[in-house]
């Protein structure tokens, strides 16, 4: 159970005069269990390496092939399916849905798998009360500080138990309190429940944290380094 | 879990949300209320001409109709009204001797239809003995009794208990004439029928004219139904088929084709009404969907992002526009209601309208009417429009892929 690139492509632009390659030529891969940092300046191609691998981003060239399936090759709703199954994903802006509170918010994606209400609800709460948000269930995200709302969004990311989280710059809008907590839960869970996490990041407190480190510059991977 | 989000979204921007119900509301009020006007005027209409004028169906002798001669009788009456007696629709019929002729008094005269009635079966048929607003409906007992309507009495100068002469040619095509004693004066909804009308006892004219019968027989019908003919053309084919050939018998509708158009106009007139607030509310919510979809794009964008299928997104977004079109017909068509109630018990006093819309039989107070079915017409109408205007925003967003609909910052 992994992820795999090879020669994985992104241009923008392409057939104009300034094409962008975001990410040039990657061979990749990622085993199951991993704790990963992506590392990297601003403009580098971390998100669009994420977004590609996550199967929210089509290459331009290349393949990603996770658990032997080309994703790149599935359709639409073979893909959405696919995600919603196997891919956990968190974003910098956490990206909640505003009108539903913490608990409606990670149900929503339970349930999209088809689970029993009653299946959406233990789990949710379940997953809220590990990532300390138990006393805010019934909060929308407005009511919540950007650390709390994060870790909604973790919450919801992990709720269809997913083997994959890519998770592009999630401490970039939180505190150094947050941060740790945050980083704390996403470690916890990667050692108890063996789902994989994908991080991008430039900041060092996260990197320390990280087992594996790979560097990104200019679209490509100038280090992979174990810590 | 689909629509309780489809709810919340509709009033995450509570103002643009509650501008749009209330334009919707208040659109609808005014469309039903006219849609309401527009049905009592014509329905007030066409119940005055069925109940004055038409009754449901008539017979006469065929050529009576364009050359009402007093020798044009019908043919075999007693056919016709004994098969009347038989259809049990039929509530009651009157026969009627009818002359063109002359009324006069000491200052002046006026051509008038003379209707011969007897004087029970004529105020089942018709309204007429309710109708008379001073003195009273034709009398069994005295001599020659006549009632006019006020109108001929102001023109004529006369007053209760006057004497008038009623001329008119008999069957010899002899001028005949005799005196009458005005015994009430009348009112109806429209003019020119008080203008042209007097009414005698059917027994005095024929002994008058010198020859029996009658010229015309009014049958009224136990038909609620005033926007159709069906019952009448049943019971008009049931006398066609007994009587003679020379007779001709027909529905209200024949009689007076133009209450026919009326009907006919009425649904596209209203359809035409509706349609252009169903438009104009139609591009208003093309307008905030348009807006409140994109300006989500990037929440949609993480929808597909985390697994939902394009076709729920879609749902979703069918759902909220359906909901807010539920929510507007509904209000418009609740407070529309209500109002509607309101003008049944208070009435709409046309005032001075009502001057120039007598000549056509409509009466000074109007009463809108609304039927269950065009609240369910326009209820469906409007969600459907809701529904058809969202799905321009509705494809645009599905067109994009996640990453692009992530990657728009608002
Ligand atoms: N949609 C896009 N269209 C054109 N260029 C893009 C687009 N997205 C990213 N880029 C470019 O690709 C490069 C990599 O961007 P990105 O993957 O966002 O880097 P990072 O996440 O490391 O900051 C940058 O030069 C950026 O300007
Ligand atoms: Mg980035």
């Amino acid at each position: 159970m992994s992820i795999q690139t090879t020669q994985l492509r992104k241009t923008y632009n392409q057939d104009t005069d300034f094409p962008v390659h975001a990410v040039k030529q990657l061979d990749l891969s990622i085993e199951q269990g991993e704790f990963v940092a992506v590392m990297g300046p601003s403009g580098s191609g971390k998100t669009t390496l994420l977004n590609m691998i996550g199967g929210i981003d089509i290459p331009s060239a290349g393949t990603v092939i996770i658990d032997g399936i080309d994703i790149c090759a599935l359709k639409d709703k073979a893909l959405i399916a696919f995600r919603r199954d196997n891919i956990g994903f968190i974003f910098q802006d956490y990206s909640l849905l505003p009108v539903l509170t913490a608990l409606e918010n990670v149900e929503f994606v339970m349930q999209l798998q088809g689970h029993s209400e009653k299946e959406c609800r233990e789990r949710a709460i379940t997953l809220l009360d590990q990532v300390g948000l138990g006393e805010q269930l019934h909060k929308i995200p407005s009511k919540l500080s950007g650390g709390q709302q994060q870790r909604v969004a973790v919450a919801r990311a992990l709720a269809p138990s997913p083997r994959f989280v890519m998770a592009d710059e999630p401490t970039a809008n939180l505190d150094a309190k947050s941060t740790a907590e945050l980083l704390d839960i996403m470690q916890q869970l990667n050692e108890k429940e063996g789902t994989t996490f994908i991080f991008s990041t430039h900041d060092p407190r996260v990197i320390k944290r990280a087992r594996r480190v790979i560097v990104f510059e200019d679209g490509q991977l100038t280090e992979d380094r174990a810590q | 879990m689909l629509i309780k989000l489809a709810w919340r979204n509709l009033w995450r921007n509570k103002l643009r949300t509650a501008i749009m119900l209330s334009a919707m509301a208040f659109g609808l009020i005014g469309v039903v209320t006219m849609i309401g006007f527009m049905n009592g005027m014509y329905g007030n209409m066409i119940d005055n001409a069925i109940s004055w004028q038409t009754s449901h169906v008539q017979v006469h002798h065929q050529d009576f109709v364009d050359n009402p001669e007093t020798t044009l009788a019908i043919v075999e009456p007693e056919l016709i009204t004994a098969e009347l007696d038989k259809i049990s629709e039929v509530i009651a019929w009157s026969e009627r001797f009818i002359v063109d002729g002359m009324v006069a008094s000491a200052r002046s005269s006026r051509g008038v239809r003379v209707n011969g009635v007897d004087i029970d079966a004529e105020a089942r048929v018709t309204p007429i003995a309710s109708s008379v607003k001073e003195g009273s409906w034709l009398p069994a007992e005295g001599r020659h009794p006549v009632v006019v309507s006020l109108k001929t009495a102001q023109r004529l100068r006369l007053k209760l208990g006057s004497k008038v002469v009623i001329t008119f040619s008999n069957a010899e095509k002899d001028v005949t004439g005799a005196a009458f004693r005005v015994s009430g004066f009348f009112s109806t909804p429209s003019s020119n029928f008080d203008d042209g009308n007097i009414y005698v006892r059917r027994t005095d004219l024929m002994a008058m004219a010198g020859i029996d019968g009658s010229h015309e027989i009014a049958v009224l019908l136990d038909d609620k139904n005033k926007m159709s003919n069906a019952l009448a053309i049943s019971v008009r084919d049931k006398i066609r088929l007994i009587t003679s050939s020379e007779n001709s018998v027909r529905d209200w509708q024949q009689i007076q084709p133009m209450l026919a158009s009326i009907i006919a106009q009425m649904g596209p007139s209203n359809a035409i009404l509706l349609g252009i607030f169903v438009l104009a509310m139609g591009f208003g919510v093309v307008n905030i969907m348009l807006m409140s979809v994109f300006e989500r794009t990037r929440e949609f964008g993480v929808l597909m992002a985390v697994g939902m299928q394009k076709h729920k997104v879609f749902a979703l977004i069918i759902f909220e526009t359906s909901l807010l079109g539920v929510t507007g017909a509904t209000l418009g068509l609740m407070s529309s209601l209500g109002l509607i109630e309101l003008l049944q018990i208070t009435g709409i006093p046309l005032g001075n309208m009502a001057e120039g819309l007598g000549a056509f039989g409509v009466d000074t107070t109007l009463y809108p009417q609304v039927a269950a079915s065009e609240y369910r017409y326009i209820f469906i109408t409007v969600v459907l429009v809701c529904v058809l205007a969202a799905l321009y925003p509705a494809r645009q967003i599905l067109k994009q892929r996640p990453v692009d609909a992530m990657a728009e910052k608002h």
